[in-house]
């Protein structure tokens, strides 16, 4: 099993949650998260934001499904632009369901 | 060394951290999240009639997330069961939402304060 953390925009995180839900990856976790990228953050004028405010999204799907994730999360959340985020994959041990104690996603 | 990640109910964090820390591991961070299983949001978890009017809305689908509480846990791996273990029990009401616990491995741990590493910064 892998672990997906995809940080993107905001404004596309609906965008993808949906597109996944419809791919069938419905359970997955949504965290606030501030950070910046090689760009240092952003110049607005004569502000300089150094963070800027994205979403996180975690999930952990089966080794096979990663590439289809990964298709999914960047056909809705790429503008083009910078700031359109990174995505993480991480090796899992192992994924328990707490209401059964069973193993498996 | 294993990072525990657990997804849990909000209100079941202070007898997870009471129950944990009875066993040795006092330390973990804790994050608001939002997040949904299976069940795609509150709509289906809870067994409440959702008027048929309010249904017939279009765009009305239910709460998409629920609120829960991540925790992160960094136990060593001969540990790993035990703590396992007791944040299930801890948690398990047995209806739909009680949260899933993620296992990943973790290859090195550094103590800020001492510059200790490996085992001995996370014990």
């Amino acid at each position: 099993m892998k672990m997906v953390r995809a940080v993107i925009r905001p404004e596309s995180t609906e965008l993808v949650v949906d597109a996944l839900a419809a791919s069938g990856f419905v359970a997955l976790t949504r965290i606030q998260a501030f950070g910046r990228g090689k760009q240092k953050g952003i110049d607005s004028g004569n502000v300089h934001y150094d963070e800027l405010p994205k979403n996180l999204l975690m999930l952990v799907v089966e080794d096979e499904h990663v590439p289809q994730v990964l298709e999914v999360v960047q056909k809705q959340a790429k503008t083009g632009n910078f700031g359109d985020g990174k995505v993480f994959v991480s090796p899992v041990d192992t994924v328990f369901t707490i209401r059964t104690g069973q193993e498996g996603v | 060394m294993k990072e525990i990640i657990a997804i849990i109910r909000p209100n079941k964090v202070t007898a997870t951290k009471r129950a944990l820390d009875r066993l040795g591991f006092p330390s973990m961070s804790v994050v608001a999240v939002f997040g949904r299983g299976k069940q795609k949001g509150i709509a289906n978890e809870v067994a409440v009639e959702i008027s048929p009017i309010v249904r017939g809305l279009g765009s009305f689908k239910g709460m998409p997330y629920v609120p829960k509480r991540l925790l992160s846990i960094v136990v060593p791996a001969e540990m790993l069961n035990k703590v396992l273990n007791t944040i299930i029990k801890v948690n398990q009401t047995g209806d739909i939402g009680d949260g899933k616990v993620i296992v990943c491995p973790v290859e090195d741990a550094l103590r800020v304060r001492t510059g200790e590493t490996g085992q001995a910064a996370i014990l």
